[in-house]
């Protein structure tokens, strides 16, 4: 047998694709807005005030640099600063799987149909935990 | 051989030595050069990091996680962070390929990270809960990374691979599961099919596996692929591809954690995972030549030091040394 004549099924080639387009949508959002992060234009939190207190706990790092306690996906709330456009990227970069995970699911058959739902159901839990439990612990 | 081997040790030494001179340079007050200093030594860093891990064969999470925790001023909530999308990105670039190869496969992967995505994601709770409850919560953090970081040492220097295992048996949810495969193996000229076994016990290990990864930012491939070759009957390459499929997953639903407690920052993240790219490719090319054995005994005596500096700087940090 030729490695042409290999056959990957649908629901593996889909999973491949899906996720190969959206690595590269989140990783050009997060280097493209994180190098101008570094010119510090309209910033939420300064590199400076990042370099200053990186070496406390992110509960204290957010007390100190805002004032606030995180709780839940803060940076969709400032997405006309360019650090949380480049959380954008990587959350793309942390749906990639999920979508994949959907559009293979859609390929699927019989067991592997409710593997791939329950594994959705999971994922989505995951995203939507720290908003309805709050937090990250 | 040599030449690769003092080139590779003298830049990382280099770098390593550049960042904690910066780090007790800068800590006062933060001038406008060092917010371009950091971000150099950090790509600089992840770079070496980028082209030594391909040829010893690991990921560059496992380095970056405790080398960074150890070295650098971050508190260790960022270098997890960081640490977990680094692995993420690396293996969301690389899993497509293996897959269209026929080398990951859907099929395996799918019951395994049933189980380990509900570990990772409670790992990556436990580890930020203990950081923000306890006050000396990043030092036990710190300390329990070393002596992680020690028995990855311990199964990267004994455990064995093989490249075809034999399979004899096929437990009845394997089974039922039709957890086969195909892949054309160029080295051999021809189609290698293979079998998975072991299934339970695959995912009980998958389980323990994802919660390390999730708690400690890890990507772990140093356990996936010993979990999917010896246990399961897994051939090398379709182990260490399926290895990559399922961090895709796993760490991308332990990230969601890092992202809602702000644990992080973009100006660790991007240069990190630039270098760590750009490296990669460099040193994916080099280990394609050749593998030097020296480079795979430099990286694990650099884990084995930075898991001492890790229990030495945690024991420091709880005022005990």
């Amino acid at each position: 047998m030729q490695e042409k004549e290999i056959q990957v099924d649908s629901m593996n080639t889909s999973f491949a694709r899906v996720m190969e387009i959206f690595t590269w949508i989140g990783l050009i959002t997060m280097v493209i807005f994180g190098l101008l992060y570094l010119f510090d234009l309209n910033s939420y939190v300064s590199v400076a005030s990042v370099i200053s207190h990186w070496g406390n706990s992110e509960s204290k790092f957010w007390q100190e640099t805002k004032g606030i306690r995180i709780s839940g996906y803060l940076f969709l709330k400032h997405l006309n600063t360019v650090d949380c456009l480049s959380m954008v990227g990587v959350c793309i970069l942390a749906l990639a799987p999920l979508f994949s995970v959907v559009a293979a699911l859609f390929r699927s058959k019989k067991i592997y149909t409710i593997l791939l739902l329950i594994l959705t159901v999971e994922f989505i839990f995951a995203i939507i935990r720290p908003l309805i439990m709050g937090g990250g612990g | 051989m040599k030449k690769e081997f003092l080139v590779s040790a003298l830049l990382f030494l280099f770098v390593v030595l550049l960042a904690q001179y910066v780090s007790s340079a800068t800590q006062p007050s933060v001038s406008a050069s060092s917010c371009w200093v950091w971000p150099l030594i950090l790509f600089l860093f992840t770079f070496t990091i980028g082209i030594i891990a391909p040829m010893a064969g690991v990921g560059g999470g496992v380095l970056f996680v405790p080398i960074a925790a150890a070295v650098f001023p971050f508190s260790v909530d960022f270098v997890r962070g960081t640490g977990l999308i680094m692995a993420l990105t690396s293996a969301l670039s690389s899993a497509p390929q293996f897959i269209k190869k026929g080398l990951a496969n859907m099929k395996v992967m799918s019951p395994i990270v049933i189980v380990s995505i509900i570990t990772s994601v409670i790992g990556g709770i436990v580890g930020l809960w203990i950081t923000s409850t306890f006050p000396s919560g990043k030092y036990y953090i710190t300390m329990v990374l070393g002596i992680v970081l020690f028995l990855i040492f311990l199964v990267m220097m004994f455990s064995k691979r093989v490249e075809y295992p034999e399979v004899k048996t096929v437990d009845s949810l394997s089974q039922a599961l039709a957890l086969t495969g195909v892949w054309y193996e160029p080295s051999l000229g021809k189609a290698v099919e293979y079998k998975i076994t072991n299934l339970p016990i695959g995912m009980f290990c998958f389980a323990l596996v994802g919660f390390i990864a999730g708690m400690f930012g890890l990507g772990a491939g140093w356990a996936n692929v010993p979990v999917l070759n010896l246990v399961m009957g897994a051939p090398i390459k379709v182990a260490v591809s399926t290895s990559m499929a399922i961090i895709t997953v796993n760490d991308a639903a332990a990230a969601w954690i890092y992202l809602a407690k702000g644990a992080i920052l973009p100006l660790i993240v991007v240069p990190s995972v630039m270098g760590i790219s750009i490296g990669a490719r460099i040193g994916a090319r080099i280990a394609v030549k050749t593998k030097p054995v020296i480079i795979k005994y430099l990286v694990l005596a650099i884990m084995l030091f930075a898991a001492l500096l890790d229990v030495f700087k945690a024991l420091h940090g709880l005022g005990i040394i």
